[in-house]
């Protein structure tokens, strides 16, 4: 009984180690990428075509799904609250609590958890699957530079365009908030957007943006590391993604903690 | 000059992999390089082409040469058109960048497919071909730099005999092609036959046998008598299966 129960104990330390050791690496393999995308960005030598693939991509492709996210929190939100202030005779104030809450968090956070699922996941699968197939190790042969090939433009798209995208879907966000308000608590859309710019400032703009803009760069970044550093076959692949999604989403949460502790506090 | 190997030995979680590894390839040579599975010799490609760094030992290539390697599945791009992969080098590559216009570039790919038998497939995804004309393909992008030294993983695997042996006759055409140093790690014993002019036989990380091609097939070293023969009994064991 008492050998079981150390058996069990052993199991759970090497358990616990092993998953440490895998969070070190994972932290190491991010970390390197990082130095090599700057350091390959240092060149100034983008192609501008597979840039301008990889930001429509980006933004583009995702804005679909991304608005359809945040464009139902907004209205979920908004049908929650506006009927509740206009009953306690708070109705002027919708307009201002919505673009706070959108601007400074939702749209940003929102947005982001949809890039991740759409296009982190498809970052980190298909430069892993390249990984696994020696497509990285033929570049490698061929003097090609993978991290300035495969990694530099999909950060660099990050880095420009998820404010973009947050810029639109916040706008398509507080439209949908603008409605329901009117339909639920009859909110004029004068009076929201009137509310609306009493409750924002200059500095939560620029916060906004300048949060998504790291956002979309850690997250291509995550993603990209993730694929670049797998080894194996197709199960590694799939371990790869999720490990990109989960990664991801873990970052932009402390990056938006970091965000909010910085500006807010 | 061609490309010498000295001492190399290699090390993965401290069991040699490749020991004191030496051998010589002429300008103009095919050196064919056979053995068991696990016994080293895709290691010893990818230490040569600078994928893999040795524990010890030297690779004296002449200044500036440079090396191409063909992969067991290819490993073109998929992401890319056969025209785009064969030009991929000469476009993405910090000293070709910008000198080739793209008529050049189409010519060159031309040429290129015509050297591997194929022509007017410039449009196509790897996907859409052969696992054969994939290998032509990959032939077609790694001489694209006309390089001085060759390294074929495993050419013929996986294909039946037919494209097996055209494969085997465009390995022997290049090297005329270009004068180039040439490895060649197979186990198929047409492909030695037909494609290399004097072979190494590797048997857990060490030389087992190395001199001429007619001599291993003969097989009067045990070693190569085991391998030629494919018997279970000789000098070396199986142990990965």
């Amino acid at each position: 009984m008492i050998n079981v129960k150390k058996t069990l104990f052993y199991q759970g330390i090497n358990l616990f180690w092993s998953e440490i050791k895998e969070f070190l690496i994972t932290l190491g393999n991010i970390g390197k990428d990082f130095v090599r995308t700057i350091k390959a960005m240092s060149t100034l030598r983008v192609d501008r075509k597979t840039l301008i693939e990889q930001c429509s991509r980006f933004s583009v492709d995702s804005l679909p799904i991304t608005l359809t996210i945040v464009a139902m929190t907004s209205i979920i939100i908004a049908m929650q609250i506006a009927p509740e202030l206009a009953k306690q005779g708070a109705g002027n104030y919708v307009g201002s609590l919505s673009a706070l809450v959108m601007v400074r968090e939702l749209s940003a956070i929102m947005s982001g958890f949809a890039i991740i699922s759409m296009i982190g996941s498809s970052y980190a699968s298909e430069i892993a699957s390249m990984a696994v197939t020696e497509q990285i190790s033929a570049m490698k042969v061929l003097r090609v530079d993978p991290v300035e090939y495969l990694i530099v433009p999909r950060f660099l798209s990050g880095v420009i365009m998820m404010p973009f995208v947050v810029v639109v879907s916040t706008f398509c966000g507080l439209v949908c908030a603008a409605v329901i308000s009117n339909i639920t608590a009859e909110i004029t859309y004068l009076n929201f957007i009137n509310s609306m710019w009493h409750g924002l400032f200059v500095k939560d703009i620029f916060v906004a943006l300048l949060k998504s803009s790291f956002f979309g760069g850690t997250i291509a970044l995550i993603s990209c590391s993730c694929g670049y550093s797998t080894r194996g076959g197709a199960l590694e692949v799939g371990i790869s993604t999720t490990r990109a999604v989960v990664w991801s989403f873990v970052a932009i949460a402390i990056w938006d903690y970091i965000f909010a502790s910085v500006f807010y506090l | 000059m061609g490309i010498e190997v000295k001492n190399l030995t290699k090390e993965f979680n401290n069991k040699k992999v490749l020991n004191n590894i030496s051998f010589k390839v002429e300008d103009g040579e095919t050196l064919g390089v056979v053995g068991f599975s696990g016994s080293g010799k895709s290691t010893l490609l990818k230490i040569i082409c600078g994928l893999l760094y040795p524990n010890s030992g030297e690779i004296i290539t002449p200044p500036d040469a440079d090396i191409a390697m063909t992969f067991q599945y290819s490993a073109l791009f998929d992401f890319l058109t056969v025209y785009e992969n064969i030009a991929f080098p000469l476009v993405e590559r910090k000293e070709f960048r910008g000198k080739y216009s793209k008529e050049e570039l189409k010519q060159i790919v031309a040429q290129k497919l015509k050297i591997v038998g194929l022509q007017g497939i410039e449009d196509k995804y790897p996907s859409e071909l052969s696992g054969g004309m994939q290998k032509r393909v990959g032939f077609a992008r790694a001489i694209v730099t006309n390089p001085k030294i060759i390294l074929y993983d495993e050419p013929t695997a996986g294909l039946d005999p037919v494209s097996s042996t055209l494969i085997e006759n465009y390995i022997v055409e290049l090297k005329k092609e270009l004068n180039a140093s040439c490895l060649v790690v197979t186990h198929q014993l047409s492909t030695i036959k037909r494609a290399t002019d004097k072979a190494i036989m590797l048997y857990e990380g060490e030389i087992v046998y190395k001199g001429s091609t007619q001599e291993l097939l003969e097989g009067k070293n045990p070693y190569t008598h085991q391998f030629v023969t494919a018997s279970i009994k000789g000098p070396m064991q199986i142990k990965s299966l």
